[in-house]
């Protein structure tokens, strides 16, 4: 009996963590915080053996004996391995943090729901499958409407019933695609949609697309789709913020990228999503600046950055994807950060308006320090991570001839600047208020953020270590015919 | 063909329902009516004229005799998902309830854009 | 106002969406993917009941995600209503022909639901069938008595062992040295009791494991009534 690593250990190893928790809580409650923690180490631990084989050799698991199409597979090339490996490897830093911050019962519940949020997010990255795919979107979105209204506020209730209800409109759309897809090309998994797909009559095709970008975009946070997204991100606890603006949003784009690309890919839909992709960036950011409360303000950035991924991705090239998929990272890590250190801040002072954090610079300074270098790298100054990122875009941008988009980014840019270095400068420059209720922030926090922080300055000095690595991963997404080889002929 | 034409006016009604009605109960109620009709429309894709159901109950059915068993399955799985998010949606209407002391979600919405 | 607007929107969307759909075949069959496992289902897992094969052996890795939906679901809703229950159901006794009806009937129920999930691959129905009328007869006292209560800790334990007994079946296919979730035990034959491998015993895991969850549910909603 042989225990090799392969992909289905990223979900069934926390399905199992999950069921065995109630178990573990009737035995001794504490021990229950540390499951997440051990389960994500396990698998940041498979991440380091699998990937450098997954770059080079895409491993495609079959589960349960039945070749694809008739079986669910699993598809762990080199931009799902990356994916993966990111999100395990945050999501063990958001545990690290949320070990001390989560004080409210149930915490078991709280441990339950978050390992399964990452389990969710991480099971629509790697499967093959496009109904599985709608079963993980689901697994995902119930824990996020649970976790929204977890400190079982006012605000935090209305906050995940309006999740819901938008959240239950984009599962009918997608299901309605699914429906269709199956009728027209009568198969579910995803290479094999994509061997078919050119049977399929335009007309059926478009409404298929226009479900799926609607389904889909609810998730992913395009305008004007995300009038969820603030509420959520606010209130629900900031961990939880972190995990949606991080990876959540990171898996529902992966999912919708995959299938424009595999599906669905023609010139105008690719020039479509540069205008969305614009139009979210531009909204987004001028929301942002209008925000008095932090959290709010962090989730409007959130959207507009992923309004720029998704510029970069409708450029449609190589070295366009490949950009897209740095700046999804570097964003994952700095937008985890802001979120992480603004929990403390929001803790400490007791309020979620920006003007309750003046002076909170001189009261804790370590945290404020994390929330500023988080700051300085999502505008994108050097030599943080977030200027390599946008500088990439930027160039294939500007190698597409889209000068607008180029002056439009830009601005933005700048009025990003504007809204995070009033925060800056509020944290340092300020009085403080008389109100702020200081404390220690737990080591285990600062532990986590200063990981994030060291991450951002590294790969802000060494962007190449990540770019080399994205190459295959940016091919395999880019060219249809080579993802097709990969996940069918195996 | 009117199982189509049902389950899309299933869809619109539910749609209506979940966009229009005040209350939060009929609310919720508007999204398992939008379940119910999509939920039709996959089994009504399966169907197969003159087959019956996928079952080899006895020696002398054949594979060309029976519908298509995948919808059915997804109708399946599909099911269970929707109880799950009306079980959470009832939840969050109960803690609403709690606070606001109404269900008129007109007197909820302090939340905007 | 909002009427006329919602009504207009969903109008357009209907319109659309009614004529892609009317473009489809009805009732035609066709190669696909279903077909291959009408013809397969019955030599490959032994299991006459196609629909049960699909959702176990072929899809199974969908009815985990489906499990863990349910088990997610149960507890977010604990979570959410976490400190709204009070000890007893404040529900009216019901009349004297509901009581003594329900005790008669409560038993035939909860064997009709353990028939419906013992015997998922050969007749229609299955694990979640099955524990959905568990549930329902489970309701039913509810209902009808007060003072019926459930052991919420047996519960627990069976909801989290039965699905640790789904995933560990997966593991205990993938540690033999073949692939996740994959059928380990000989098929039997086709038509009888004991039959199509591993398939039985998921769908009875899978049966106590949501009826005891939607037990769970109901009894925590319904201690919610000040």
């Amino acid at each position: 009996m042989v225990i090799n690593f392969t992909p289905v250990h990223y979900i069934a190893i926390p399905l199992l963590a999950a069921f065995l928790i109630p178990l573990i809580a009737k035995v001794s409650k504490n021990s229950v915080k540390f499951v997440p923690g051990i389960v994500l180490l396990y698998l940041s631990y498979v991440s380091f053996t699998l990937f450098p084989i997954a770059i080079n050799n895409p491993i495609v698991e079959v589960i349960a004996g039945w070749q694809p199409p008739f079986g669910i597979t699993l598809v762990y090339g080199p931009l799902a391995a990356f994916l993966v490996s990111m999100i395990t490897l945050i999501g063990f830093i958001i545990w690290l943090y949320s070990f001390r911050f989560i004080i409210r019962e149930p915490i078991e519940k709280y441990y339950m729901l978050f390992l399964l949020l990452i389990t969710g997010a991480t099971g629509i990255i790697l499967t093959g499958d496009i109904f599985n795919l709608f079963v993980f979107l689901e697994i995902t979105a119930i824990a996020a409407y649970s976790l929204t209204a977890f400190l079982r506020d006012k605000d935090g209730a209305e906050a995940a019933f309006k999740y819901l209800l938008i959240g239950s409109f984009a599962s009918t759309f997608i299901l309605l695609a699914i429906a269709l897809l199956y009728a027209q090309t009568g198969t579910l998994n995803i290479a094999d949609i994509a061997s078919k797909i050119d049977n399929v009559e335009m007309p059926i095709r478009i409404i298929i697309l226009i479900l799926f970008t609607v389904g889909l975009g609810i998730e992913a946070e395009l305008f004007p789709l995300n009038g969820w997204a603030p509420d959520a991100y606010s209130q629900a606890p900031s961990p939880i913020g972190a995990v949606f603006g991080g990876i959540v949003v990171k898996a529902a784009i992966y999912a919708f990228m995959r299938l424009i690309f595999v599906l669905f890919n023609f010139e105008s839909v690719f020039y479509f999503l540069v205008i969305m992709g614009v139009i979210t960036m531009i909204i987004a950011e001028m929301s942002a600046m209008q925000q008095n409360q932090i959290k709010r303000m962090l989730a409007f950035s959130s959207i507009g950055q992923m309004g720029l991924v998704i510029i970069a991705f409708g450029i449609g090239t190589e070295p366009s994807v490949q950009a897209a998929l740095f700046q999804m990272f570097n964003h994952a890590i700095i937008k985890v950060l802001l979120f992480l250190a603004a929990g403390y801040l929001v803790f400490h002072s007791g309020s979620k308006s920006i003007s309750s954090l003046d002076g909170l610079g001189r009261d804790k300074p370590i945290t404020s320090f994390f929330f500023a270098l988080g700051a300085l790298a999502i505008i994108g100054l050097p030599p943080f991570s977030g200027f390599w990122s946008k500088l990439y875009i930027l160039i294939s941008v500007a190698k597409a001839e889209l000068i607008a988009v180029v002056v439009l980014v830009l601005i933005s840019s700048v009025i990003e600047a504007v809204y995070y270095l009033r925060v800056v400068s509020r944290l340092y420059f300020y009085d403080e208020n008389k109100e702020a209720n200081v404390r220690r922030t737990p080591a285990t926090g600062l532990i986590a953020m200063g990981i994030l922080a060291i991450v951002i300055v590294v790969v802000g000095l060494y962007p190449s270590a990540i770019m080399d690595v994205l190459k295959p991963a940016a091919s395999e997404l880019v060219n249809k015919a080579e993802y097709i080889r990969i996940a069918l002929i195996k | 063909m009117i199982y189509y034409v049902t389950s899309v006016a299933l869809i619109l009604i539910g749609m209506y329902a979940v966009l229009v009605k005040r209350n939060l109960v009929k609310i919720v109620i508007g999204l398992t009516i939008i379940d119910a009709g999509i939920h039709l429309l996959l089994i009504a894709i399966g169907y197969v004229e003159d087959a019956t159901a996928p079952i080899f109950s006895m020696e002398s059915l054949t594979a060309n005799q029976m519908v298509d068993p995948v919808p059915q399955a997804l109708v399946l799985t599909a099911i269970v998902i929707g109880l799950g998010v009306t079980a959470v949606a009832l939840a969050l209407v109960i803690r609403l309830y709690d606070h606001h002391k109404t269900l008129n979600i007109n007197k909820i919405r302090k939340l905007k854009w | 106002m909002r009427k006329v607007f919602a009504i207009i929107l969903l109008g357009i969307f209907g319109f659309y969406i009614l004529s892609t759909i009317l473009l489809l075949d009805f009732g035609k069959r066709s190669n696909n993917v279903g077909q291959h496992y009408l013809e397969t289902t019955v030599q490959e897992t032994g299991s006459v009941n196609s629909v049960t094969a699909i959702i176990v052996s072929y899809r199974g890795f969908d009815t985990l995600g489906e499990v863990t939906v349910l088990f997610l679901a149960a507890t977010g809703l604990g979570g959410i209503l976490y400190d709204k229950k009070g000890k007893k159901r404040k529900l009216q006794h019901a009349s004297l022909i509901v009581r003594v009806t329900s005790q008669i009937i409560y038993p035939l129920i909860i064997l009709l639901g353990v028939y419906v999930f013992v015997h998922g691959h050969l007749t229609p129905g299955g694990g979640f069938q099955g524990g959905a009328i568990i549930a329902t007869g489970v309701l039913m006292m509810f209902m009808s008595y007060r003072t019926f209560e459930t052991n919420h800790t047996i519960l627990s334990w069976i909801e989290s062992i039965a699905g640790l007994t789904f995933v560990t079946i997966g593991f205990t296919g993938l540690m033999l040295g073949h692939t996740f979730l994959e059928n380990f035990l000989s098929l039997g034959t086709p038509n009888t009791l004991v039959s199509a491998g591993i398939i039985p015993i998921i769908y009875t895991a899978v049966g106590f494991k949501v009826g005891a969850e939607l037990t769970a549910l109901l009894d925590n909603m319904l201690k919610t009534i000040k």
